[in-house]
C-alpha cells in the first residue's frame, strides 16, 4: 500500500508523518508518533478512551482516518503539560481520587481540558454532559466530576490573582 | 478518635502520577525491536469436532512467521484456575463459539488478519448444549467427560424439614440473575519474548501473574523459573482478568519464532471469550414467625456455567453460604448444581456469586415483610446478624459485625437527604 504524508500540528509542534492511508488517527498517534497515552478501548467511538483534542474539540481518534488530520491541530495528554508537571486538571484528578485503573484517564482529562478552555466556570450538569462520551468502569464518575469542578475553581482563582 | 498515619486521611495513590501524565505503560503500549503481532483463529460453531484444519495457505503468505495448532504445544494443553479443562488450542473438540483453534504471528496486524482469513476448517457439528435443563437430561451431549455436572455443593444447617411447622408464614419464589460481561475498559493484551538466558518473559494485562506463570510453564513444559510474568499496568479486571487470555498464545508463538510476539484483543474478541458472571437461578422457600423472625431457608440453586470451569468451584462455595444474607436463621439448606454447557465460560466477577445470592435473600425479605404487614426496614432490623450470631456454616461471629449500625445510620441519613425513599422502606 502506498504511504501518505500527513501534515499537522501535534502537541504544539508541526509534524509530517509518513503513514498508511488505511490507518486511523489513533494508530498514527500510537504507532508512528509513539504517543501511547491515547488508548483504544472499543474502536468504535463509544468509550472515549482514545479522545484527543482536535481543532479544539474532544474527538474519538478511532473514528478519524489519519488522512483527515491533514492541517489539523491535535493535542494528546503528552501535550497538556510539556514541562513534565501536572497541570490543574491532572493535579485535581490525583487529589480527588478520580483515577483507579487509569485507562480512561487520558481521554477524561482531555475532554475536561477542552470543556474548561471554552467554559471556565461549568456547572456540575455541564461537566457531566461534557464527560458523557467517556466511559469509566472503575470509579462511578462522582470523583471525576468533582475533580473537574475543583480544577475549574482553582484555575479561576489563579486567573483572578 | 485516635490519630493514625494513614486511616481517615486523604492520600494520593502511588501510581497515579504516571496515569494522569499518560506515561503509565499498559500491555498494548509495549513494543520491542523485531516484534511480531499475533492473532487467533477461533471457532464459529459452539460444539464440534474439527475434522480438517488447513493452515498451508496462511503459512505461505509472505510476512507470516508461524501458524500453529495444538500439535505445536510442547507441554500441557489443558489449563484453568481450579480444574484444568480448557485447551490452549483445541485438540479433541470445540466446546464454545470462539474456542481457539490456531494462532498466527506475522509482521503486521493486517497480515495477521489476512492469514486468519486463509485458514480453512471443516467441522463435524454436534448438538450444542445451551441450557441448564438440557445439560441435565440423560440423553444430552456431554461437554466434558461423561457428565455435564461441573460442581455440586450441599449446605445443611439446623433441621429445615422440621422447621416449617414453627413458621407462621412461608414465602416461595424463584429468582434468576443474568450472565454479564465485566467490560473492563482495557481489552486484554500482552507481549512475550525469550530473553538471552532463554527465559520466557510475558508482559500482560492480568490480575493473576503467579497463576499465569504456572500455566505458561506447564504449557511450555519448562520449570517455573524459566518463565517470568510481569503484570503491566492493568486497565480494570473485576475478576475478568484472573483467567488466561493471551499469555499462552503469545508464549507459544515467541517460542517458535524466537521473536517477541504481541497480541492485543479487539473489544469484540475480548467480550466473546473472556469470562462472565455466573447466571444463577434460585428457587427459594423462606419461613418466619409472626414476629418476623426467620425460621428456615431452603434454596435450590442452579447455574449454566458455560464451556469451562474457571472459578465455578469458588462461586459455588460462596453463593450458598450467603443465601440467608446478613440475617440470623437457625435452619438453612442449599443445594447447588453448576453445569457445563456450550455457552460462554463463567468465572470470577466481583463477589464470587454473593451479589447473585443477594437478589434472592433481599427479595425474600421483602416478600416476608409484605406477607407479615411489616416494613422492609423493620424485618431486616429484627433479623440482622450481630456479634454472637451463628451463620449457616456454624461459625460464631465474634467481632466486627456492622450491619445493624449501618442500617440505623443509613436510615438516619436517608431521613435527611431522601425522605421519600425512606418512606417506602419504613412503611408497611
Amino acid at each position: 500500500m502506498n504511504k501518505i504524508i500527513v501534515h499537522c500540528t501535534v502537541n504544539h509542534k508541526p509534524v509530517a508523518v509518513e503513514t498508511a492511508p488505511n490507518k486511523r488517527l489513533l494508530d498514527m498517534l500510537r504507532e508512528d508518533l509513539n504517543l501511547t497515552s491515547v488508548k483504544e478501548g472499543c474502536g468504535e467511538g463509544e468509550c472515549g478512551a482514545c479522545t484527543v483534542i482536535f481543532n479544539g474539540e474532544p474527538v474519538t481518534s478511532c473514528c478519524v482516518l489519519a488522512g483527515q488530520a491533514e492541517g489539523a491541530e491535535i493535542i494528546t495528554l503528552e501535550g497538556i503539560s510539556p514541562d513534565g508537571k501536572p497541570d490543574a486538571v491532572q493535579q485535581a484528578f490525583m487529589e480527588s481520587g478520580a483515577v483507579q485503573c487509569g485507562f480512561c484517564t487520558p481521554g477524561m482529562i482531555l475532554t475536561a481540558e477542552a470543556l474548561l478552555a471554552k467554559n471556565p466556570d461549568p456547572s456540575e450538569e455541564e461537566v457531566k454532559l461534557a464527560l458523557s462520551g467517556n466511559l469509566c468502569r472503575c470509579t462511578g464518575y462522582a470523583k471525576i466530576v468533582e475533580a473537574v469542578l475543583l480544577a475549574a475553581a482553582r484555575r479561576r482563582e489563579e486567573a483572578q490573582a | 478518635m485516635k490519630e493514625y498515619a494513614v486511616l481517615a486521611k486523604d492520600h494520593i495513590k502511588v501510581d497515579v502520577l504516571e496515569k494522569v501524565m499518560g506515561t503509565a505503560k499498559f500491555a498494548a503500549d509495549y513494543r520491542m525491536p523485531n516484534m511480531l503481532y499475533g492473532g487467533v483463529f477461533r471457532s464459529k460453531v459452539p460444539h464440534a469436532i474439527v475434522k480438517k484444519l488447513d493452515m498451508e495457505k496462511a503459512r505461505a503468505l509472505p510476512g507470516v512467521a508461524c501458524v500453529l495448532d495444538h500439535t505445536a504445544i510442547p507441554g500441557k494443553n489443558r489449563f484453568g484456575i481450579i480444574f484444568k479443562d480448557e485447551p490452549c488450542l483445541v485438540d479433541d473438540k470445540v466446546r464454545r463459539y470462539g474456542d481457539a483453534i490456531a494462532v498466527v504471528a506475522a509482521e503486521t496486524p493486517e497480515l495477521v488478519d489476512e492469514a486468519l482469513d486463509l485458514i480453512e476448517v471443516e467441522y463435524e457439528e454436534l448438538e450444542a448444549v445451551s441450557s441448564f435443563e438440557r445439560a441435565m437430561e440423560e440423553d444430552s451431549p456431554k461437554v466434558h467427560g461423561d457428565t455435564n455436572v461441573n460442581v455440586r455443593k450441599h449446605l445443611e444447617y439446623g433441621n429445615v424439614d422440621e422447621a416449617w411447622a414453627k413458621c407462621d408464614v412461608i414465602v416461595e419464589n424463584t429468582y434468576s440473575t443474568h450472565i454479564l460481561s465485566h467490560m473492563f475498559i482495557e481489552p486484554d493484551a500482552g507481549l512475550a519474548y525469550l530473553d538471552e538466558q532463554g527465559i520466557m518473559n510475558v508482559i500482560v494485562s492480568t490480575q493473576n501473574a503467579h497463576y499465569d506463570r504456572n500455566e505458561v510453564a506447564a504449557m511450555l513444559s519448562v520449570p517455573q523459573n524459566r518463565v517470568r510474568v510481569k503484570q503491566a499496568v492493568t486497565g480494570g479486571g473485576f475478576g475478568g482478568k484472573l483467567d488466561i487470555s493471551v499469555q499462552l498464545h503469545c508464549a507459544l508463538m515467541a517460542l517458535y519464532t524466537k521473536r517477541p510476539v504481541k497480541m492485543v484483543r479487539s473489544r469484540s474478541e475480548s467480550t466473546m471469550v473472556s469470562s462472565k458472571r455466573h447466571p444463577l437461578t434460585m428457587k427459594c422457600k423462606t419461613g418466619a414467625t409472626k414476629d418476623g423472625k426467620l425460621v428456615a431457608v431452603d434454596c435450590v440453586m442452579t447455574c449454566d456455567a458455560g464451556a469451562y470451569s474457571s472459578y465455578a468451584p469458588a462461586v459455588i462455595g460462596r453463593a450458598p453460604v450467603h443465601i440467608v444474607g446478613p440475617y440470623e436463621c437457625p435452619n438453612v439448606r442449599c443445594d447447588a448444581v453448576f453445569v457445563y454447557t456450550n455457552n460462554p465460560m463463567c468465572g470470577a466477577f466481583r463477589g464470587f456469586g454473593v451479589p447473585q445470592a443477594a437478589v434472592c435473600h433481599e427479595g425474600q425479605m421483602n416478600a416476608l415483610a409484605k406477607a407479615l404487614h411489616m416494613s422492609p426496614l423493620e424485618i431486616r432490623m429484627i433479623n440482622a446478624q450481630k456479634v454472637g450470631s451463628v451463620i449457616p456454616t456454624g461459625q460464631k461471629l465474634t467481632e466486627s459485625v456492622g450491619f445493624l449500625d449501618t442500617l440505623i445510620q443509613a436510615r438516619d441519613k436517608a431521613a435527611e437527604v431522601m425522605p421519600e425513599a425512606l418512606d417506602r422502606l419504613t412503611k408497611v
